[in-house]
C-alpha cells in the first residue's frame, strides 16, 4: 500500500470516464468469471469421461456345473475386481446373475438387472418367469420379455463353462432403452 | 441506469422482465443501494482491501464446494480421495491449489486490512462494533485454515493437528473435555475428520457469512473511513458513487490477486500432499507458516510454563487488540497522534516476522530435519504413486500393498517369518536364508549344517553331518552347489574337480543331482533356482527333497500357485540384498 498518494484528491469523475470506469470494471469482472467458471466446469466434468471401473474383460467364476439344474435357475453373486473413484476392492460384489441350464446342457447367464429400470429380477417358481418385483416386467427363461414395461429381454451374459466351473463376463447395460447397450 | 436509448426488442424484453420482477421483489432497490453508494472524499485504492477478502471468500466457497464433490471425511478415505483429486481428477490439482493458496491469501490481505485500519484510526467509535466483527472474522480464518490443513489426513495435517489438539487439552478446567470433543474421543479415527469437515465446511462458513454480513451492513451505515485531517465539507465535495468509481478498482484488483494466485498455483503444481497417515510412524511436524509465531512462542516456555506461551500470550495480544477502540484514548484518527498504538502495531508486526522467521532458520540449520523431511518426500511420492492403481478400502497405508514385495513381505510374515529369518543371526526354527545363494552360506553349511544360521534350529532327526575335508576340497563342492542356482560366475574348473570329491566325501550317499532320485537328502539339481524353492515352499517334505524327516509345513493348500510364486521370488530378492 503506498502512502505516497494519501493526500491526492480527484474530482468527480464525469461522462466519458464514467463509461471508461464501467467497462474496466466490467471486464475485470468477466476475466474472474471465466477464470473461475473454465476450471470448475472442467473439474466438475470427470464423471461424463470417466473409464469403466468394473468387471472388466475378466471371466469371473459363479458356480460350478454340480450347482445347477434343468428348470431351477440359479442366482449367483458376481465377485471381482472394482475401481471406484479411489478406491480399489480386489474381491468386491459386483452384481448378480441368473444361470440357466438348458434342457440340451447349454448354459446361459442373465444380468439381473430388469433392463426397465434397474431393479433385480427374481426367479417365480410356480409361473415358471422372471419377475420385476418394480414396475411388474416378465421374462421367460430364455429371457424373453413377456408381459410388463421392459423395452426389452434379460441381458443375456457371456458364458465359459467347464467341467471346474462356470465363468460369465458380468457387464451393466443401460436401462430403459431398446438397445443393449454396455455401459462404461 | 436511466438510459433511455432506443432499444431493440430483445432488450425491451428484458427491461419488462425486471420490471415484472422488480414489482414483485422490489430488488431495483437494493442494487440501488449498492450501486449508488456515496463514497465520501471519492474512490481510492486502498479501500479494496475488503472487497478482495470478501471476493477471495467467495472464491474458497466455490473451490470448497468443488472439492467437496470428490473428498470423503473419514480415517480411510480422507487420504485416498485427496489423492484422487490431487493426481487423478481433471484440474484437480488447480482447484486444490487455489483453495489451499487462496486460504494463505486471505490471511495475509486480512493482516494488510487489519493494519490499514490500524493505521486510519478506523477501529474508533462510532466503529467499534465493525471492528470486532472484522476480528472475529481474522479468528474463523485462522480456525479455518487450522482445520482445512487437517483435512487431507496426510502425515503434516495429522501430526500438526496432535499437537495443537494437545495444546487445547492443556488448558486448565475445560482443555480435556474441549479436545476430546474436537477430536471425536480419546484418540483419532473417523470421528475425528469427521468432525474437523464439520467444522470446516458447515459450522465456520455459516459463522463467517453472518459476520460478514453484519461487517459490510456496518461499514455501509458508518461509511468507508477516509483519510484522517480532511473536514466533513471536503469530503462530501469529492464524494462519489460505488458504481463505477469504488467498483472499477475493487473488480481490478480482485482479478489482479486472482491471476497471480492461479500463478502461483500453476507454478507449484497446487499444494502438498505427504504421504498417509502412519500412526506407529514419526514425522517431523510443523505448522503451516501462519501458526509459526505461535509455534516458536511455545519454545521459551517450559513445562508448567507452557501455557503462558500457548494461552496466556497470544490471549493477551487477542484481548488488546479487541479492546483498542476503548484503550486508544486519543483525539482524532491522525496516526501521528496515535503514537502507541502505532508503535504497538510495529513491534507485533516485527514480534510475528522474528518468531516467524526463527524456526525457519533453526530447521534450515539442521541436517536431522533436512534428512527427515527428504525421507517424507520420498514416501509421499511412493504412496502416491501406488495410489494410482486405487487405494484398498483400510485406506491410508494400505496403499503400500499395491506394490508386489508389499504383499510379499506380507505373505512372508504370515507364513515363514515364525521359523526363518533374513536376519544373518539365525532363524527361530529353520535356516536364516540371508545370503542363501551366496558361496559364504553355502560353504558354512557345508561346514557346520547343524549350525544355528542353518539346519540346527530346525533340528531334524539324522540330519547332515558337517562335511570334513581340506579348504581346497570344501571351496569345490561350495562351488559345485553354487553353480546348481544356474550363476553365471560359477567357476566350471572348480566344479569339475568337485564331481569326484561328491562321492568321496560321501555326499552321494543321501544327495542325488538329477533332479528325479529320491534319496535321504535333498535332490540337489537347481538348489537355489526359482523353482527348487517354488517346490520346497510347495511341499517340503516331496520325496526328492527332505522326505519323511521334513518338518516345514506343506503349502500347497495354504497358499495359490501364484502366492507360492511370488513368495519364492521374494526369498530370492530378500536373501540377496545387503
Amino acid at each position: 500500500m503506498s502512502s505516497v498518494d494519501l493526500g491526492s484528491e480527484r474530482e468527480p469523475g464525469a461522462g466519458p470516464r464514467r463509461g471508461f470506469l464501467a467497462t474496466l470494471a466490467g471486464a475485470a469482472g468477466a476475466l474472474i468469471g471465466v477464470m473461475g467458471a473454465l476450471p470448475a466446469f472442467i473439474f466438475l466434468g470427470h464423471p461424463l469421461h470417466a473409464k469403466k471401473s468394473s468387471g472388466r474383460d475378466e471371466a469371473l467364476p459363479v458356480a460350478t456345473p454340480d450347482d445347477l439344474r434343468v428348470g431351477k435357475p440359479l442366482r449367483v453373486t458376481v465377485y471381482g475386481p472394482l475401481r471406484d473413484g479411489w478406491t480399489r476392492i480386489d474381491h468386491a460384489r459386483l452384481g448378480a446373475a441368473w444361470l440357466v441350464l438348458m434342457a440340451d446342457g447349454r448354459v446361459r447367464a442373465f444380468s439381473a438387472v430388469c433392463p426397465h429400470l434397474g431393479c433385480g429380477v427374481d426367479w417365480n417358481d410356480k409361473a415358471g418367469t422372471f419377475d420385476c418385483p418394480c414396475h411388474n416386467s416378465g421374462f421367460a427363461v430364455d429371457g424373453r420379455c413377456l408381459r410388463g414395461p421392459s423395452p426389452r429381454g434379460l441381458d443375456e451374459l457371456e458364458v465359459l463353462a467347464s467341467d471346474k466351473d462356470i465363468r460369465i463376463r458380468y457387464q451393466r447395460f443401460k436401462v430403459a432403452s431398446k438397445a443393449k447397450e454396455p455401459i462404461g | 441506469m436511466a438510459d433511455h436509448r432506443a432499444v431493440t426488442g430483445k432488450a425491451r424484453g428484458v427491461a419488462r422482465l425486471s420490471m415484472w420482477l422488480d414489482r414483485r421483489t422490489g430488488y431495483s432497490t437494493l442494487v440501488k443501494l449498492i450501486v449508488d453508494e456515496p463514497i465520501p472524499g471519492g474512490a481510492r485504492w486502498w479501500y479494496v482491501f475488503g472487497a478482495i477478502l470478501t471476493f477471495l471468500l467467495g472464491s474458497q466457497f466455490l473451490t470448497g464446494v468443488l472439492l467437496s464433490t470428490a473428498y470423503a471425511p473419514s480415517a480411510s478415505t480422507a487420504w485416498a480421495s485427496t489423492v484422487f483429486i490431487q493426481d487423478t481428477l481433471p484440474l484437480g490439482w488447480f482447484i486444490r491449489g487455489l483453495h489451499s493458496f487462496g486460504s494463505s491469501a486471505m490471511l495475509v490481505l486480512a493482516g494488510i486490512h487489519l493494519f490499514q485500519v490500524l493505521i486510519f484510526g478506523a477501529y474508533k467509535a462510532p466503529r467499534e462494533i465493525t471492528w470486532l466483527a472484522g476480528l472475529a472474522m481474522l479468528g474463523l480464518l485462522l480456525a479455518f485454515a487450522l482445520t482445512g490443513y487437517a483435512l487431507p489426513w496426510d502425515e503434516k495435517g495429522y501430526w500438526a493437528k496432535q499437537v495443537e489438539t494437545g495444546i487445547v487439552g492443556t488448558i486448565p478446567l475445560v482443555g480435556p473435555l474441549a479436545q476430546r470433543l474436537l477430536q471425536g474421543g480419546a484418540s483419532y479415527g473417523n470421528y475425528t475428520v469427521t468432525t474437523f469437515c464439520a467444522i470446516h465446511t458447515a459450522l465456520l462458513p455459516s459463522l463467517i457469512v453472518v459476520l460478514l454480513v453484519l461487517h459490510i451492513l456496518l461499514v455501509r451505515k458508518h461509511g468507508v473511513t477516509p483519510r484522517w485531517g480532511i473536514d466533513e465539507a471536503a469530503l462530501a465535495r469529492r464524494t462519489e458513487t460505488y458504481w463505477p468509481h469504488q467498483a472499477s478498482r475493487d473488480t481490478t484488483a480482485c482479478g489482479l490477486v486472482f491471476v497471480v494466485l492461479g500463478l502461483i498455483v500453476i507454478k507449484t503444481h497446487g499444494a502438498d500432499l505427504e504421504g498417509p497417515v502412519d500412526p506407529s510412524g514419526s514425522f517431523l511436524a510443523r505448522p503451516d507458516w501462519y501458526a509459526l509465531p505461535l509455534y516458536q512462542l511455545r519454545r521459551y516456555f517450559e513445562g508448567s510454563l507452557e501455557l503462558i506461551g500457548t494461552l496466556v500470550i497470544p490471549g493477551i495480544g487477542a484481548l488488546v487488540l479487541a479492546g483498542l477502540p476503548w484503550l486508544d484514548s486519543a483525539e482524532g484518527r491522525d496516526p501521528r497522534r496515535r503514537k502507541t498504538v502505532m508503535a504497538g502495531a510495529m513491534a507485533g508486526l516485527l514480534g510475528l516476522g522474528v518468531l516467524s522467521y526463527l524456526p525457519l532458520r533453526h530447521d534450515r540449520a539442521d541436517p536431522s530435519f533436512k534428512k527427515a523431511r527428504a525421507e517424507a518426500g520420498d514416501r509421499a511420492r511412493r504412496a502416491r504413486q501406488l495410489a494410482r492403481d486405487g487405494v484398498p478400502p483400510e485406506g491410508g497405508m494400505a496403499v503400500f500393498r499395491n506394490d508386489p514385495r508389499f504383499h510379499s513381505r506380507e505373505l512372508w510374515n504370515e507364513h515363514c517369518a515364525n521359523c526363518h529369518s533374513f536376519t544373518g543371526e539365525g532363524g527361530k526354527e529353520a535356516p536364516d536364508l540371508k545370503g542363501y545363494n551366496g558361496r559364504a552360506w553355502i560353504e558354512g553349511f557345508l561346514r557346520d549344517p547343524q549350525g544355528r544360521l542353518f539346519m540346527g534350529t530346525a533340528n531334524l532327526e539324522k540330519g547332515m553331518k558337517p562335511v570334513l575335508g581340506t579348504k581346497e576340497e570344501l571351496h569345490a563342492l561350495t562351488e559345485l552347489v553354487y553353480a546348481q542356482t544356474g550363476a553365471a560366475d560359477a567357476d566350471r574348473s572348480l566344479v569339475i574337480a568337485a564331481e569326484s570329491l561328491f562321492s568321496q566325501k560321501d555326499c552321494d550317499s543321501c544327495h542325488d543331482r538329477d533332479g528325479t532320485g529320491q534319496n535321504t537328502g535333498p535332490n540337489l539339481r537347481g538348489r537355489g533356482t526359482l523353482p527348487y524353492l517354488v517346490d520346497v515352499i510347495t511341499d517340503a517334505g516331496d520325496a526328492r527333497l527332505f522326505g519323511k524327516r521334513n518338518k516345514m509345513p506343506s503349502f500347497a493348500n495354504k497358499l495359490s500357485p501364484e502366492e507360492i510364486g511370488e513368495l519364492a521370488q521374494f526369498v530370492l530378492l530378500e536373501s540377496s540384498s545387503p
